[in-house]
């Protein structure tokens, strides 16, 4: 937990209602100085009216937002020292690359004289020197977002919020852009509040990641807490691709637990929450953790299956079983052994305890059915 | 390389033009040139002498009254123009800004004059000012005054409300829709970035209103400029501006050569300006043509 000192921003019980729709539900969260902390999830989780709730853009129903160890929750969004970045960059059009970045220091009264060598350190940090004459609608997509970056970090705020900042670009630029903000936020140490409904954006940038469904947060981690240990079965599919199994518990212990899966048991990892023999369960377990013909010592489950369809990748092979009525998906590496495989092949696959994590059946509905990296 | 494109090069484009060039034709140029022959000349007793004459023109220079009156219309269009501005432009802007709900109606409430009758509105008006109108019946049913008031009707200040009144939605309609224009994202990020609403207003929203603003401003003054049933209806003494000098030659003088001479100045006027402003509002509204 941060001290006093290092908190940039706290929410606390933070709720917001649009009429009967629960938006954001009892969000309480501490943001540290100088971290990447980003809220991800799928469109309408309640992550933008988050972020324009700590912006001073809407006034939370419940809560209270604090910047800085300090109440900004009434405080208008012009008197609030933290600035958003804009999905579609909100570039004022009549206004040059110049007159834009000096905005924000004209409103706190600063000459321009004064104004000029902050401008132009900015123009300076996103790579953009000698495009100050330029007119938003002359700049390129990545270019009005690097713009839009410089005119929110020139006032050196408190926290800077950046609202889908990437969504409109293309993947090779989205991916160059990520590199460009990440080196930006460790060069400047402003906080950064990011949203995103990409996993991947969100998995290699953040120190800490916070996954939204329907205005509720189901968990705050590190990207490696939240891949290897999420706390519900909508953050397990969300991120990554799952395997989804049904089964019961059979047993449970402090170090482990047994589950049947259609007349076969399997070993899980520990359970968090508490579980007693009969109850349904999910079990969960990482594709590219799933072993096709693994050697006996090497696992603690084998499953005799036959291969029902193979996916070249590029880097690797997507391997579908099937077992009794389950599906197990595997990934291969791009191997001759790889290659050598066909569809209908009898092939055992095999996973380790600790790659089992069980939820209650009751949390299937909550899972993400599409698989992001298979589009 | 010239890579301009030649009318010829493609002449489906050049027969979907016809039907543009055909209305324009008769509906605005071929009437010009009619103005514009007859206003050389001369009109003896009831019979027009088709010759060519300067004396119509020369008599609209060399009389001072109809200068005058010319020079009083432009004030008068200038003075409605800017109070349209001054009514319509907060109005929009309440309209576009201020309203969650029932944005359409509003919207539909502030067109809702131009559907009934001119005249109508006109004869209105006069219920209004009038001496026992509604203004005079409140303030002496309030106490105020004992006996009418005289100044509200039949002087230039009724020409100008009603004028004003008649031009409002002429002025809200451009305005409005150069204000729903601005992505509201824009004074988000204004917002979030140190300017209240008022700096908001002065640095955003003013400057990207501006094409609506003059369009609306053209619209009012030209309107003003040239009606002549308004200062007829509700001017009284005051009430002869250079549109009814217009009308009177055409209505009781019978002197249409004269009369076309006085309207082809206004029509020069009239599109002098629309083409300065016009420039202007290009070049200073280009940005929103992305």
């Amino acid at each position: 937990m941060a001290n006093n000192e290092t908190s940039a921003i706290r929410l606390q019980n933070l709720t917001k209602r649009f009429d009967e729709v629960v938006a954001v539900d009892n969000f309480n969260v501490e943001i540290e100085k100088g971290e990447f902390f980003s809220l991800l999830g799928p469109s309408g989780c309640g992550k933008t009216t988050t972020l324009r709730v700590i912006a001073g853009l809407e006034t939370p129903t419940e809560g209270r937002v604090l910047l800085e160890n300090k109440e900004v929750t009434k405080i208008p969004a012009f008197r609030r020292n933290v600035n958003t970045v804009f999905q579609d960059y909100a570039l004022f059009p009549h206004m040059n690359v110049k007159k834009n970045i000096y905005f924000p220091l004209k409103m706190k009264k600063m000459p321009l004289s004064a104004a000029e060598p902050k401008i132009h350190r900015v123009l300076k940090l996103v790579n953009m020197e000698g495009f100050g004459g330029r007119l938003p609608q002359q700049l390129s997509g990545g270019q009005r977002q690097r713009i839009a970056l410089a005119r929110s970090l020139v006032n050196e705020p408190a926290a800077l919020l950046l609202d889908e900042p990437l969504g409109a670009l293309d993947f090779k630029l989205r991916v160059a852009m990520q590199k460009v903000l990440k080196d930006i936020q460790r060069n400047v140490g402003i906080t950064f509040v990011y949203v995103t409904h990409d996993q991947t954006e969100a998995m290699t940038m953040s120190d800490r990641i916070a996954v939204m469904k329907d205005g509720l947060v189901h968990q705050i981690g590190t990207p490696d807490e939240i891949y290897n240990e999420p706390a519900t079965a909508f953050v397990a599919s969300f991120i990554g691709d799952m395997n989804f199994l049904h089964g019961s518990v059979f047993s449970s212990n402090e170090k482990g637990g047994h589950a049947t899966v259609s007349d076969r048991t399997i070993q899980t990892r520990k359970s968090k929450k508490t579980m007693v023999k009969g109850d349904e369960i999910l079990l969960c377990i990482r594709s590219e953790r799933v072993l096709l013909n693994p050697k006996n010592k090497e696992v603690e489950n084998i499953i005799e299956s036959k291969l029902m369809r193979i996916v070249f990748r590029g880097t690797d092979y997507e391997a579908t079983c099937v077992f009794d009525d389950s599906e197990i998906r595997a990934v291969v590496g791009a191997t001759a052994w790889g290659r050598s495989l066909k569809e209908g092949d009898a092939v055992h696959v095999g996973f380790n305890a600790a790659d089992v994590v069980v939820f209650p059946r009751t949390e299937e509905k909550d899972i993400i059915k599409y698989s992001v990296e298979a589009v | 390389m010239d890579e301009k494109k030649r009318i010829f090069d493609d002449p489906k484009s050049y027969v979907r033009g016809v039907p543009i060039v055909v209305w324009l034709l008769f509906l605005v140029v071929v009437p010009l040139i009619f103005t514009f022959t007859m206003s050389f000349y001369r009109s003896k007793g009831l019979v027009l002498e088709k010759t060519f004459t300067l004396d119509n023109y020369k008599l609209f220079f060399t009389d001072p009254i109809y200068s005058r009156v010319l020079l009083k219309s432009l004030r008068l269009a200038l003075g409605v123009s800017i109070l349209s501005l001054a009514t319509a432009y907060p109005l929009a802007y309440m309209v576009s800004f201020k309203m969650v709900r029932g944005r359409n109606l509003l919207f539909m409430m502030c067109i809702i004059p131009l559907w009934v009758s001119y005249l109508v509105r006109i004869i209105a008006w006069r219920s209004i000012l009038g001496n026992r109108g509604v203004i005079n019946s409140a303030l002496m049913a309030v106490g105020i005054i004992k006996e009418p008031i005289r100044i509200f009707l039949y002087n230039r200040f009724a020409i100008a409300i009603t004028l004003t009144y008649i031009c409002i939605p002429f002025v809200f309609i451009p305005v409005y829709t150069a204000l729903e224009k601005i992505p509201k994202n824009i004074l988000n990020a204004a917002n979030d970035l140190g300017a209240n609403e008022f700096h908001s207003f002065i640095n955003v929203i003013l400057p990207l209103s501006l094409p609506g603003l003059i369009t609306g401003f053209i619209f009012s003054f030209i309107i003003a400029l040239g009606d002549y049933i308004i200062p007829l209806q509700l001017g009284g003494t005051q009430g002869i501006m250079f549109g009814n000098l217009i009308w009177s030659q055409f209505g009781f003088a019978f002197n249409w050569p004269f009369g076309a001479a006085l309207g082809f100045v206004l029509f020069v006027i009239s599109v002098t300006i629309l083409g300065l402003t016009a420039k202007f509002g290009s070049t200073e509204g280009g940005f929103l043509s992305e």
